[in-house]
């Protein structure tokens, strides 16, 4: 009934007839303007409740549970406390991935920050086709999708017709790389992960910068010449804290993205050579979908996501000032 | 004068090297798909794929259940995005448009849910959907990529309407239509090109998405594109040509579909950073 003269205001009321005397229909159509809104975001309310709320409920209640292959075939979890938990924490190998997560992070954000910002800086000082020239290849870059990204860069790297082998052997720079293989250690394969995840997070970080720098009025670079500032006094008291804000944000989201990375890791060794490039990630997944344990699984990702949140506290807090 | 053409030089010089590294993987998938085996395992590598040959794509094609990924990745998509854009312009247009009561708070929580940590919800949404008859069905990936999609496609939307002068809708109800035709003859012609970015957007998180393709389908012939590609080793062996080729074609649609929209992108991520 409501629904359907909600549905008769939004489509067969004209103007004339609202402003006419309020008659009992009048009335309905008013209570159905004020309900309209809500059921227009209804089915939005529905999905995220039922979708997205129910399943964060579900991990943190598993997480407290002993959820394994037997218990997805009927029987009752059972509530274990912190079990999950202490047996996380009480793992070396966990701390050893936690360690290695946070490596890996720390040296991803600052690669594609610092890379990222270099690039825009100079996409900024460039001419028109050059810049044009450039930026097509960042886009290239930046389209392509992540398992494209791991596939290609495993040809790029292969051992025997990799083109990288070949590079290096030609300039006899670093030694003799026919045949060397990438992926027989973990600290090579991770060399080969994050280049190829700078190559794709770059671009964005790029023109990113390149925006926040249109985005500064001329007229205070021009001031400062006048008043005698030389290019570096410029880049410090101008053009960094105009940036500032954009590149706390761009530390944000990179810090977000590539701790919580998996595709990039899993598609080029599922966290091999010998679980040495296992992040939080790979590790929950290899716990939870192929170790059919669920419970602990979910304990991982809630100590992933409570480890993100305590490393983004300083960002959140120093966006909340730069917002007021 | 001197020191200002050697300093644009080695600025276009960085650039140049910038630019060839940045496209070189991907010129280097093009041009492997297009090499002949023998062209491909050469110990010197050949720069160009002469003389070119169509047959890796013709076995990447011809592999078996080819046509299900392919038929697979589509539906998902394009369902996944027609849901999404269904109700998101449902509530992008009555948060724009509407002032009321708990509007803000919607808003907050679109924001929130744009941020959850999707990859942490694997394990739940897993065991939430064995229990219904979705389980090992490729439409349980549309529920999934819905709910990844539908935060970013209402705040993408109300920053469109926004755009829309509220003064157009008001004159064409002043003239007479209803709000619905307002909608329908005003807002939504206007709105479009918003819809297809956003759209797009969608389509490609779709089309990409890995994780939860590759752990809730079990029977193969329920694999999206991206989990057929990432077996390369076991579809393909060491035929890198073929690998490409395969790579070249998932690539397309969305490269396509990214320089459509590639002004948007920045824009659109960090917006409200700059004004600061």
């Amino acid at each position: 009934m409501v629904m359907r003269t909600a549905s008769g205001d939004l489509s067969s009321d004209d103007v004339v007839k609202r402003r006419g005397a309020p008659t009992p229909l009048a009335t309905v159509a008013s209570v159905g303007r004020r309900v309209a809104p809500y059921l227009a975001i209804l089915p939005t309310m529905a999905t995220f409740l039922v979708l997205l709320g129910y399943p964060v409920a579900l991990v943190v209640v598993l997480s407290f549970q002993k959820y394994n292959l037997a218990e997805l075939f009927g029987r009752a979890p059972s509530w274990i406390g912190l079990d999950n938990y202490r047996e996380i924490f009480g793992n070396p190998q966990v701390l050893t991935i936690v360690l290695r997560t946070f490596l890996f992070t720390i040296a991803n954000v600052a690669l594609t920050l610092v890379v990222g910002t270099l690039i825009g800086l100079l996409l900024s000082r460039l001419g028109r086709w050059i810049r044009m020239l450039v930026s097509i290849a960042l886009i290239l870059a930046w389209a392509v999708p992540v398992v494209t990204g791991s596939v290609v860069f495993q040809w790029l790297f292969d051992s025997k017709f990799g083109v990288v082998n070949w590079a290096l052997n030609s300039i006899r720079v670093f030694g003799d790389f026919t045949n060397h293989s990438w992926f027989d250690t973990g600290l090579t394969t991770f060399v080969v992960i994050t280049m190829m995840m700078l190559w794709q997070t770059v671009p964005f970080v790029a023109f990113s910068v390149f925006a926040g720098l249109g985005s500064i009025p001329k007229e205070q670079f021009e001031a400062a010449r006048v008043d005698g500032a030389d290019e570096r006094q410029m880049f410090r008291l101008i053009t960094f804290p105009s940036l500032a804000p954009i590149l706390l944000i761009l530390t944000f989201l990179s810090t977000i993205w590539d701790f919580k990375v998996f595709t990039q890791i899993w598609t080029m060794r599922q966290g091999g050579p010998n679980n040495e490039t296992e992040t939080l990630s790979i590790y929950a997944y290899q716990v939870g979908v192929a170790g059919n344990r669920f419970g602990l699984a979910a304990a991982v990702s809630c100590v992933m996501v409570a480890l993100l949140l305590i490393v983004l506290v300083p960002y959140i807090r120093r966006m909340i000032r730069t917002q007021e | 004068m001197n020191a200002l053409t050697s300093r644009r030089a080695a600025l276009n010089g960085v650039a140049v090297a910038i630019f060839a590294m940045w496209a070189f993987p991907f010129y280097w998938m093009v041009n492997s798909a297009f090499k002949r085996p023998e062209d491909i395992q050469t110990y010197v590598p050949r720069f160009l794929p002469w003389p070119p040959t169509l047959d890796n794509f013709a076995n990447a094609i011809g592999q078996p259940h080819f046509t299900d990924f392919l038929r697979n990745s589509v539906f998902v998509a394009a369902t996944t995005i027609a849901l999404a854009l269904l109700i998101g312009t449902l509530a992008a247009v009555t948060v724009a448009r509407v002032r009321f009561r708990g509007r803000r708070g919607f808003l907050l929580l679109v924001a929130i849910a744009q941020m959850a940590p999707f990859e942490g919800l694997l394990i739940p949404i897993y065991l939430v959907i064995r229990q219904t008859p979705l389980y090992n069905q490729v439409p349980s990936l549309i529920v999934v990529y819905f709910i990844f999609v539908l935060p970013f496609t209402i705040w993408s939307l109300r920053g469109f309407v926004d755009g829309i002068p509220i003064d157009l809708e008001e004159a064409a109800m002043v003239d007479g239509c209803s709000r619905l035709g307002a909608f329908r003859h005003v807002i939504l012609p206007l709105l479009l090109p918003g819809m297809v970015a956003t759209a797009i957007f969608g389509f490609i998180t779709a089309w990409n998405e890995f994780l939860y393709a590759n752990a809730f389908m079990t029977d193969v012939q329920n694999h999206t594109l991206p989990v057929w590609l990432s077996a390369f080793r076991t579809n393909f062996g060491v035929d890198w040509g073929g690998t490409m080729a395969a790579a070249t074609l998932f690539t397309l649609p969305v490269l396509i579909f990214f320089l459509i929209v590639q002004d948007r992108m920045v824009g659109g991520l960090t917006a409200g950073a700059v004004k600061g």
